[in-house]
């Protein structure tokens, strides 16, 4: 048996080691970060704080969620995490469906999607693109323009290809139509391709800061990320114009951890539930029949 | 039945988009405002675009960005409303958000706060902002007159061809460094406080040979500082005075006017043996082991630890770094001038005289109403009229008792942090006239806590006061760089490379990666690849801004 020779042992061990590496270098910071966020001001100042919450409090959630404007972007963010979910995925996979069947001038389109994977027209004409369109300062600027992803949908496609087209032609002697087809039998047959893509489009959502700061000309219409982005870069923030006052903002460092911490465990949450598909939409998209 | 559904969504979708087609407007202003007892009748709005600060998020009561205490103050009494269009993040992001309004895809405010040189540049040349030398000679209140009369230098980088495009954002020379010293430390080893190159080095060599913190380990160090933006932070975790020690006025990445000619302070005489000096502290371990890699704020934990003894920064870095006194039993810090220079004269630091431009919209009419607003917003830094005591009671002050009370904690609603109400309007930093802390300087000398700012000073804690009064006293000592206008042509192409070039050689001579020698190849290839050039760009620039009498046009002379 392969797996017990030594050659394989000693590959498993060093396996073991690495991936716990890696793991631990993923979650020590997470680790760094929930301590702070229980420990009080003048132990971060000190650095006192390691894995362990020194002068154990919550202050800094309690001030966290009475900060209007940080449960108002909060608020913001789910909402665009799921409407952007949501148009994404139904523009991915009506579009999977149909460049999963051979029609003319497939390919040509399939090129097009694919040259902008590969070029993007860039930040000003995007944002005169968007302005132009009047969606500045509407949610619908976060959540249009990154709608349609090409990766996504050649994901998506190649998924819908691996299902046996005997099926579909046994649904079109049944009398079913196309969309009947697309609903009863490719979205619950490839659900584990579905919800990995979904995840990624959710995360994508709900960590994307950029085009919140771009498009939003008011704070309190900022998403959790933009809000965060600019609490928490103000740590870095290297101006000689610095004042008393500023300089004061920026050592609430409990607070941004707290901050932090809040806004990553939704999508923490998310995952365990998808997790069963997880796997199984990788494994079933690298096997090929 | 789903089929609906999807028609639903794709038509919601389309009329979404549609809708927000029609938004894009351009409704003119029908009915002409009026000046009426210095109020706009009917209100007129200013728009202005503002990179964000340490507000962000923060505004008390449910306010917002453009509905605060002070928007609502503008519109009650002013009959002015302030109105945020163009908000960004951080420096990157807001000079990102400017340019991208330079496309003209929408409308650019019409009050543009410019940080960045090389931007304002761009701004001129593009022809949207307005000459406004007549408006200032015309509008600008007296008071202030005599405020910018005294910086004219920051005009240089917004004259071009005898127009000025643009005004400083609330001039003031800012408070100096003073050094930060553990004085329980001081006490135990028997040393007084460093006054020459010579005394900090015993100092220091005490600090981390002579266990201060007496816990019988070998774990403190004599002097903080960060290395990893530049070797001039200019605020805090600074190491400039070290420099200045052996350059005099030459400061390192920082330009000096020498009669008229400008030149580059990291290549100056004495820069040398400034590294070497610290060469050899590092090696013996007087020094912050991680400094090439701390950011000037991340520079601060080893002496809120109780590891480091003395750091540098503006005097209310003591409310910053006072922690120790809690983490550490027994720890005192107090506040020192900084050192002397080898031949005796003093040591200096970099001044700063404001915090970017104000650039205006060539459309925007109403002059007079933004010189009616900011002179109002200089109420509080003059302890004058409505902002006698600052801007709005339950904010940045509230009147416990019939006193003044300027620690929000002791608020009739205690709040955790005082409100920055005077930057909620168009500048990052509340303006004032306070020089490097005169109202500290008065008060030390006596006089009565009667306005506003006096109140206010005398409300901070006696070791950040004390620090207030050594800048004061030191004022002599804040160079300002000589050079603010937008980068050169060479400028352009090779400035950063020489920065990067400039960081590695000093940081890895220091770490003893380099020899000392390693110094004088720096010079010389600094010359040769662009130095000799830029030297010569910007003082052709000097030149030229100090050629044309924009002052006078001004009325300012």
């Amino acid at each position: 048996m392969y797996y017990k020779s030594k050659g394989y042992r000693i590959f498993s061990i060093f396996n073991h080691i690495l991936l716990i590496l890696v793991a631990l270098s993923c979650l020590l910071p997470m680790l760094h970060l929930l301590a702070q966020s229980f420990s009080s001001k003048t132990a971060i100042n000190g650095n006192l704080v390691s894995f362990w919450p020194v002068d154990l409090n919550v202050d800094a959630y309690v001030k966290t969620f009475n900060n209007s404007n940080f449960t108002g972007s909060m608020w913001i963010s789910v909402i665009r995490t799921i409407m952007g979910t949501f148009i994404s995925m139904f523009i991915i996979t009506t579009a999977g469906y149909a460049l999963s069947k051979d029609f003319r001038g497939r390919n040509a389109l399939m090129w097009i999607f694919i040259f902008t994977m590969l070029f993007s027209g860039g930040l000003i004409p995007s944002y005169i693109l968007v302005t132009k369109l009047g969606l500045k300062d509407t949610i619908w600027s976060l959540v249009l323009p990154g709608a349609f992803g090409a990766y996504n949908l050649i994901l998506i496609m190649n998924f819908f290809k691996t299902i046996p087209k005997a099926l579909e032609e046994a649904a079109f002697i049944d009398g079913a139509s196309f969309f009947v087809i697309f609903r009863k039998i490719y979205l619950p047959l490839s659900l584990p391709g579905l919800a990995t893509v979904g995840l990624f489009i959710m995360v994508g959502n709900w960590n994307a800061w950029f085009d919140g700061i771009l498009y939003m000309s008011n704070t309190t219409d900022y998403p959790l990320a933009s809000f965060l982005q600019t609490v928490v870069v103000q740590g870095s923030a290297q101006s000689m114009a610095l004042s008393q006052s500023e300089a004061a903002a920026l050592s609430e460092q409990s607070i941004k951890a707290a901050q932090i911490f809040i806004s990553t465990l939704p999508i923490i949450l998310v995952y365990p539930f998808l997790q069963k598909y997880f796997v199984k939409g990788i494994v079933l998209g690298a096997v090929k029949e | 039945m789903k089929k609906t559904g999807v028609l639903l969504t794709t038509t919601a979708l389309m009329a979404g988009l549609l809708a927000g087609c029609g938004s894009d407007g351009k409704e003119s202003n029908a009915a002409k405002s009026v000046l009426k007892d210095g109020k706009y009748d009917p209100a007129i709005t200013i728009s202005i675009a503002k990179q964000q600060d340490e507000n962000a998020g923060k505004y008390i009561n449910g306010e917002s960005l453009n509905d605060n205490v002070l928007t609502r103050w503008g519109v009650d009494n002013l009959g002015i409303n302030i109105q945020t269009t163009l908000l960004g993040g951080d420096a990157s992001q807001y000079n990102t958000k400017l340019r991208l309004a330079l496309t003209g895809s929408e409308k650019l405010p019409d009050v543009l706060p410019v940080y960045d040189t090389s931007l304002e540049n761009d701004l001129i040349q593009s022809g949207l902002v307005k000459d406004i030398a007549d408006d200032i000679n015309k509008y600008m209140p007296d008071r202030l007159k005599e405020i910018y009369k005294q910086y004219p230098t920051t005009f240089n980088p917004v004259v071009q061809d005898g127009k000025v495009y643009g005004m400083a954002i609330s001039p003031n020379l800012t408070e100096g460094q003073v050094l930060l010293i553990r004085q329980d430390w001081l006490d135990k080893l028997n040393l007084k406080a460093p006054t020459t190159i010579d005394e900090f080095e015993t100092v220091i060599a005490a600090f981390t040979n002579d266990d201060p913190d007496g816990n019988g380990k070998n774990d403190t160090y004599g002097f903080d500082f960060s290395g990893k933006d530049s070797y001039n932070t200019g605020w805090v975790s600074d190491s400039v005075m070290i420099f200045s020690a052996f350059t005099g006025k030459n400061l390192p990445g920082q330009w000096y006017n020498d009669n008229g000619k400008l030149t580059y302070g990291s290549v100056a005489d004495g820069t040398k043996e400034a590294l070497a000096k610290l060469q050899d502290w590092y090696s013996k371990g007087y020094l912050n082991k991680e400094l090439a890699t701390q950011g000037a704020w991340d520079a601060l934990a080893d002496f809120t630890e109780g590891k480091a003894g003395i750091i540098m920064g503006r005097p209310w870095l003591y409310g910053s770094v006072k922690d120790v006194e809690t983490n550490v039993k027994g720890a005192k810090i107090k506040a020192y001038p900084t050192i002397k220079g080898v031949n005796s004269d003093r040591t200096y630091q970099s001044g700063q005289q404001n915090d970017g431009v104000f650039m205006f919209n060539k459309d925007f009419n109403n002059m007079e109403a933004f010189f009616l607003y900011y002179d109002k917003l200089y109420d509080a830094a003059f302890g004058t009229g409505d902002f006698k005591y600052g801007y709005a009671q339950g904010y940045d002050y509230d009147i416990v008792n019939d006193e003044v009370v300027f620690d929000s904690k002791k608020f009739n609603t205690p709040l955790d942090a005082a409100q920055g109400v005077g930057k909620m309007a168009f500048t990052k930093n509340t303006p004032s006239v306070d020089g490097p802390g005169q109202s500290f300087y008065d008060l030390s000398k006596g006089m009565e806590a009667s306005n506003g700012v006096l109140i206010r000073s005398a409300s901070n804690d006696e070791t950040t006061k004390e620090g207030y009064v050594i800048s004061y006293e030191n004022s002599e000592a804040l160079l300002p760089n000589a050079f603010n206008g937008p980068p050169t042509k060479t400028m352009q192409t090779s400035w950063e490379q020489l920065n990067t070039m400039e960081k590695e050689v000093f940081t890895k001579i220091i770490y003893s990666k380099e020899p000392l020698s390693a110094y004088d190849d720096f010079v010389k290839q600094w010359h040769e690849k662009g130095g000799t050039k830029i030297t010569e760009e910007i003082n052709e620039w000097y030149n030229n801004a100090s050629k044309v009498d924009v002052m006078s046009q001004m009325g300012l002379k």
